[in-house]
């Protein structure tokens, strides 16, 4: 297979990197582990003559406990014994990416803004050529929803979930300076497949900030797949809590893999604080949440599988993190 | 023409320079320009393992390594790993132990195997088969591989 | 049934670590794509994007047009048809008038590099007729306006249709007391070996072509070869590299082989295909979808009275090896129990996917799970437990089937007790918690072919040469093709046993038509047997003239001559052993290098009515396997914990090799049961990728526990049987059958995903069916 050609640019700060991104604007890529991007380009999907390579740049490496650089690799923050104390529910996450070889290279911030997945997208251009493309790439139409204005490709990454339960932040570097926003924010609610994230035309991931809260929630992931390595996920579950004599003091959950955008369901979670989490009111939760979800069919398993699994994996994560809390 | 800039790198312990254009990656370059031909080609997509190289002592994939990135690196193939004379510990076990059949995975597997024992000499089964779980091999069931690293870890 | 103690060999029956291991290991074995030539031009193919299309007119002069592009071919330069099977030729190397799937070949170019020729093969123009697809195989049984291929039965897609009869079935069940019956749908699935398909091509300037390409019968590709480019054999030189693995999946000449070829041909230039994983996937050649509808019945005793079988097998778009596939879903359901009445029709259908063909364990692998579940069923029904009926209707030694197989060694009863008692069987069985359960499956295995496709059936199947010359080296040649299972090391092995020389003495040299003489490769478990007996017989010729020339030298007769360890031992006087050199230069004094050949060729088997050659070997295998599994009963998720492998492989000649053949059967087998399915929507391939085909991961594989049980085989080289295939289809009714102990689910569906296992305790819970007390 082989990548089209393209200029590599190299540059050695952010803000350097970002003037590049708003030079190049529509022509361009970041590339940070190149495990989601290259094996995109070399499909021929959605290139661009330029690429960014954000490997020279310092400011984007680093990890405690309050700051990751956005290039700081997968392996390293599941080996990283300080974190992974801290921050259980991140160590799973980061553990079930992928494969080891792919999070050697890949990085924290690459699974954040990981490209969106379908069976209709990640094909190659013969393959989608033979469809007669897809409203994600070169073509006007979707093939798992037939219809012509929305996209729906999966949000597929795995630390997201978790990252937000934690109220992590992000560190965005844009031609018109920083700003710091809840993770939240970075993916659009509102959009779709193709309209996910809500970074403006070259800005830059920069870093992910875990306040001072986090360090007291024991958060757990539960990640529903075929197979316990190489497999995106087909459910991502995260569950954040804190305890105080067996009444709820705080808990957040959040679900990737299923829709276009991770999403935290705090409508649901809030009103549980103060309450002795009965099994029941577990049950009423992970049922809600399941409510509100309805997977496609553009994964390996079934939507309606994926969808009864919602209601079993968060009743799963709850326990585990109630579990973990209690330790 | 996108530029050709000379790359240099040191590979196998070795420096080298050579015209490397950006759109290329380290598994072309090792295969084709430098005739390295014990790294494999099995899927071009990060997904089979057989191109897994050492970047710095990390084991990488290599089908999926911009070649331009590894300026200033050190990259070790499986042919860097292999001693000059004889076997490393953990090829010796894989003979001993038949963890190859077709061989088409297996200089993937000893590069991921021996990453592993440097970075923990002790594996336990459960972190062995963690460890290899980005490499595929569809002819041993994994049961023979398995048993190498471990009577390798053993030796090492 | 107690054997005999095994006579002892000095190498065979141990654990011999295989030759090429140090090669393999280092990265240093060559492979196809290794292979650079002076000159070489990439090759490509254009994929035809339609199911199917009358393929007007093809336009190549834009492409011809862009520089650095050397040739593009279309169809029509090499027309010719070829086929594995000799009467089902019906594959072109690039196609001539139709486009029969997503996937198929409808131009190739030789460029200078891949940008080039994909630049080139995008300025490709096609004017089409779109026809009718046909993506299911029931939809291609009648009222087909469009047949995919000339050949089906008028106004069908049906490539083949086989019909047997053996006894009287339906007399059989009227006076059956009890009767099961099980229809079974299964997903195709692929090799997914990981060395990609690859081939290189070089015409020369004295007229003769030289391909290097990853096959598995090197001898039939070079058949194709010259079939279709209209070259003599000995004009065509084919050499096998290393080859990264097969299955089955490199064992049909290949249209790209051919391609290469041709491309070569046309540039003068050598050319390499080297295909992209998506290629192999659409090249597939992987078992067939199959839906099949099996019937059983039994006395009031539990002796079995009659199978009734019913097979639907979709072929995609080429016949490849569907003519045996047809017959095999059928008759390799004939062990290893006796079955006196016997019925089967087996249709296989064209349709519009890429081609199924021949896989490990090749037509004996799905009926063989509809059927070990439809015996779990019938011993349930009788209140029996499955290993006493399954002992009770062994086939024994010596015994004939009714359709005529000769089963010479048996040790079926041997492997079902050896893994009833490690198993812990009496106790787990029905008794284990709910979500957990035990489940037996059994089955055979054709060690190799009696009918082999053969253009000369005259001639034997197996031939192996021998070269000694004064340095001592013993060279071997065969056209057998190690591919990853050890016969290499099996070759050197057995010669070195005969010749009581040390292993290191033999140099099995690579496949090369110029120099290997004619084997019919590695499939349908053929090597061992035949290339072991053929190596055999070579190495005891070398080893007569080796005990002349030692008695020569001690002047003594013949007969007081033994082979030794690296010398000859002469009868009473050890002193006087005459070391393997001395002996070998003083049989070179007249003849110079010494030479020896031998051969095997197959004993008459089987029956007179049609189709009787089909499934005939000359021995079989046999298997009985026990599972253990543990079931999420929320998730669906399950996990196969322990599989205790019985196996009767004959003597195992390397146990190190036998043990990794059963290892990666079962981990093939748990792959089609588990997850790995060829997954279409319509015709369209929706998952051709490593990614999205779901090979299992270490952390999947269970616990092994192998006991190889065989007893010698009277024909087998050392008594030794197959142990490639059939350590495969035990897997997955064993797997099958604990899950129904685990959840009381039937799974009649591969691959049986968490999802379809919810699905299966909801409908048992629907219908009222309490499990385990569940």
């Amino acid at each position: 297979m082989h990548l089209d050609p393209f200029e590599l640019h190299r540059p050695t700060t952010v803000e350097e990197a970002v003037g590049l991104a708003h030079d190049l604007a529509g022509r361009t890529d970041f590339v940070a582990g190149g495990t989601d991007l290259l094996p995109n380009y070399k499909m021929h999907l959605n290139v661009r003559p330029h690429l960014i390579a954000l490997e020279d740049i310092p400011e984007l490496r680093g990890r405690s406990l309050a700051r990751i650089g956005a290039m700081e690799r997968l392996a390293d923050i599941e080996s990283d014994a300080a974190l992974a104390r801290v921050y259980p529910g991140l160590a799973d996450a980061v553990g079930e990416v992928a494969t080891p070889l792919v999070r050697s290279s890949g990085t924290v911030g690459g699974n954040l803004l990981v490209e969106t997945r379908c069976f209709f997208f990640n094909q190659s251009l013969f393959w989608r050529s033979s469809l007669g493309y897809c409203l994600k790439a070169d073509g006007d139409k979707c093939h798992v929803v037939p219809q012509k204005e929305r996209c729906y490709a999966t949000f597929s990454g795995d630390v997201a979930p978790v990252l937000l339960v934690l109220d992590a932040e992000v560190e965005v570097a844009g031609p018109s300076g920083r700003r710091r926003i809840p993770l939240a924010a970075l993916y659009d609610a509102t959009g779709d497949g193709i309209r996910r994230l809500t970074l403006a035309p070259g800005e830059l991931l920069v870093a992910v900030h875990l306040p001072e809260g986090a360090r007291g929630r024991r958060a757990r992931y539960k990640k529903l797949r075929v197979r316990p390595s190489y497999d995106f996920p087909e459910l991502g579950v995260a569950v954040a809590g804190r305890w105080d004599a067996g009444r709820v003091a705080s808990m957040h959950l959040a679900v990737g893999g299923v829709e276009t955008y991770p999403r935290r369901f705090d409508e649901l979670t809030a009103p549980l604080e103060g309450c002795a989490l009965s099994d029941t009111a577990v049950r009423g939760l992970a049922e809600a949440v399941m409510r509100k979800l309805r997977p496609v069919h553009n994964t390996f398993l079934l939507p309606d599988y994926r969808r009864r699994m919602v209601e079993v994996y968060v009743r799963r994560a709850i326990a585990e993190a109630r579990e973990g809390a209690a330790e | 023409m996108p530029s050709r800039d000379a790359l240099s790198f040191r590979l196998n312990g070795h420096p080298v320079e050579l015209a490397c254009e950006p759109a290329r990656v380290l598994l072309d370059l090792l295969r084709e320009d430098l005739r390295l031909t014990g790294t494999k080609r099995g899927c071009d997509l990060g997904t089979c393992g057989c191109c897994a190289v050492l970047v710095d002592g990390r084991p990488t994939l290599s089908c999926l390594t911009l070649a331009r990135l590894v300026e200033g690196r050190a990259v070790d193939t499986i042919e860097g790993i292999t001693p000059a004379q004889g076997l490393s510990p953990v090829q010796r076990a894989f003979v001993e132990h038949g963890a190859t059949q077709c061989g088409f995975c297996t200089p993937g597997f000893i590069v991921t195997a021996t990453a592993l024992l440097r970075a923990n000499p002790s594996p336990s089964r459960a972190e062995i088969e963690r460890a290899i779980s980005g490499n595929l091999c569809r002819c041993t069931g994994y049961a023979k591989i398995i048993e190498a690293i471990r009577a390798a870890a053993g030796a090492d | 049934m107690a054997s005999a103690p095994p006579p002892p060999y000095r190498l065979l029956g141990g654990r011999i670590p295989y030759v090429d291991g140090p090669l393999k290991v280092t990265g240093r074995a060559e492979y196809t794509d290794d292979i650079q030539r002076p000159g070489m031009l990439v090759g490509r193919v254009l994929r035809s994007p339609w199911p199917h299309a009358r393929l007007r007119s093809i336009d190549v002069r834009e492409a011809r047009a862009v520089p650095g592009v050397h040739a593009v071919l279309t169809g029509e330069r090499y027309p010719t048809p070829f086929g594995v099977l000799p009467i089902t030729h019906d594959e072109t190397a690039i196609a001539v008038d139709k486009a029969r799937y997503i996937g198929d070949i409808i131009a190739a170019v030789a460029a200078r590099d891949e940008r080039t020729a994909e630049e080139a093969l995008a300025r490709v123009r096609c004017e089409i007729d779109s026809l009718p697809e046909h993506a299911d195989p029931r939809m291609g049984v009648s009222g087909v306006s469009e047949p995919i291929q000339k050949r089906s039965l008028p106004g069908t897609n049906i490539q083949k249709e086989v019909v047997q009869h053996f006894g009287d079935v339906d007399e059989a069940f009227r006076a059956a007391r009890y009767t099961a019956r099980v229809r079974g749908t299964f997903a195709g699935v692929t090799h997914a070996f990981t060395e990609p398909l690859v081939t290189i091509a070089e015409a020369t300037p004295d007229g003769r072509l030289t391909v290097w390409s990853a096959t598995q019968v090197p001898h039939y590709l070079h058949r194709a070869l010259s079939e279709v480019l209209g070259i003599p054999l000995h004009r065509i030189r084919v050499i096998k590299p290393e080859v990264g693995g097969g299955f089955g999946g490199k064992s049909d000449p290949l249209p790209h082989e051919i391609a290469c070829a041709a491309l070569a041909i046309e540039t003068g230039r050598p050319v390499k295909i080297l295909f992209d994983r998506e290629d192999v996937f659409y090249t597939n050649h992987g078992r067939h979808p199959t839906q099949n509808d099996v019937r059983v019945a039994a006395d009031a005793e539990g002796n079995l009275l009659a199978y009734d079988i019913e097979a639907l097998i979709d072929g995609g778009a080429w016949s490849s090896f569907g003519t045996v596939t047809t017959y095999y879903n059928g008759v390799l359901a004939m062990g290893p129990y006796r079955i006196p009445n016997f019925r089967y029709r087996g249709r296989r259908v064209y349709t519009n996917k890429p081609p199924s063909g021949a896989m490990r364990a090749h037509g004996g692998t799905n009926i063989r799970h509809s059927v070990e579940v439809a015996l779990d069923e019938l011993a349930e029904a009788m209140g029996r437990d499955p290993f006493d009926l399954r002992a009770q209707n062994a086939l024994a030694p010596g015994s004939t089937t009714v359709n005529e197989f000769r089963i010479t060694s048996t040790s079926f009863l041997d492997c079902l007790n050896a893994v009833r008692s490690a198993s812990g069987w009496r106790e787990k069985f029905r008794a284990l918690p709910y979500g957990r359960g035990v489940g037996l499956g059994c089955g055979f295995y054709i060690s190799g072919s009696n009918s082999p496709i053969h253009f000369t059936p005259k001639m034997p199947q197996s031939t192996v040469h021998l070269k000694v010359d004064m340095d001592g080296g013993i060279a071997v040649h065969s056209m057998q093709a190690d591919i990853g299972q050890g016969s290499n090391t099996l070759l050197a092995a057995i010669v070195a046993e005969v010749l009581g020389v040390d292993l290191e003495r033999v140099h099995v040299q690579r496949v090369d038509s110029d120099v290997s003489p004619v084997d019919l490769g590695s499939y349908s478990s053929r090597v061992t047997f035949m290339m072991g007996n053929a190596a055999r017989a070579a190495a005891e010729e070398l080893k007569g003239k080796l005990l002349a020339a030692a008695a020569a030298i001690r002047e003594r007769p013949v007969s007081d001559i033994s082979v030794g360890h690296e010398r000859f031992e002469v009868a009473g006087a050890p002193d006087l052993a005459v070391p393997f050199l001395d002996a070998l230069h003083k049989a070179m004094e007249t003849t110079g290098a010494l030479t020896a050949s031998g051969s095997y060729q197959t004993q008459p088997r089987g029956g007179s009515f049609k189709g009787a050659k089909a499934g005939t070997a000359p021995a079989y295998s046999f298997a009985a396997y026990v599972a253990e599994v543990e079931v999420d009963v929320e998730t669906g998720v399950y996990r196969v914990e322990t599989i205790w492998a019985g196996f009767d492989c004959g003597r195992p000649l390397n146990r190190l090799a036998v043990e990794g053949q059963i290892e990666g059967s079962i981990h093939m087998g748990l792959g089609q049961v588990m997850g790995e399915s060829m997954s279409y929507r319509g015709t369209r391939l929706l998952n051709p990728s490593l990614l999205e085909y779901k090979i299992p991961m270490p952390q999947q594989m269970p616990r092994i526990e192998i006991h190889l049980v065989g007893a010698d085989d009277p024909d087998g080289p050392f008594g030794a049987k197959e142990a490639g295939e059939g350590p495969l289809i035990a897997t997955l009714p064993a797997v099958g059958n604990a899950l129904y102990d685990a959840i009381g689910v039937r799974f009649t569906e591969l691959p049986i995903t968490p999802d379809r296992v919810l699905r299966g305790i909801d409908r048992r819970r629907s219908e009222g069916r309490a499990w385990k007390g569940q």
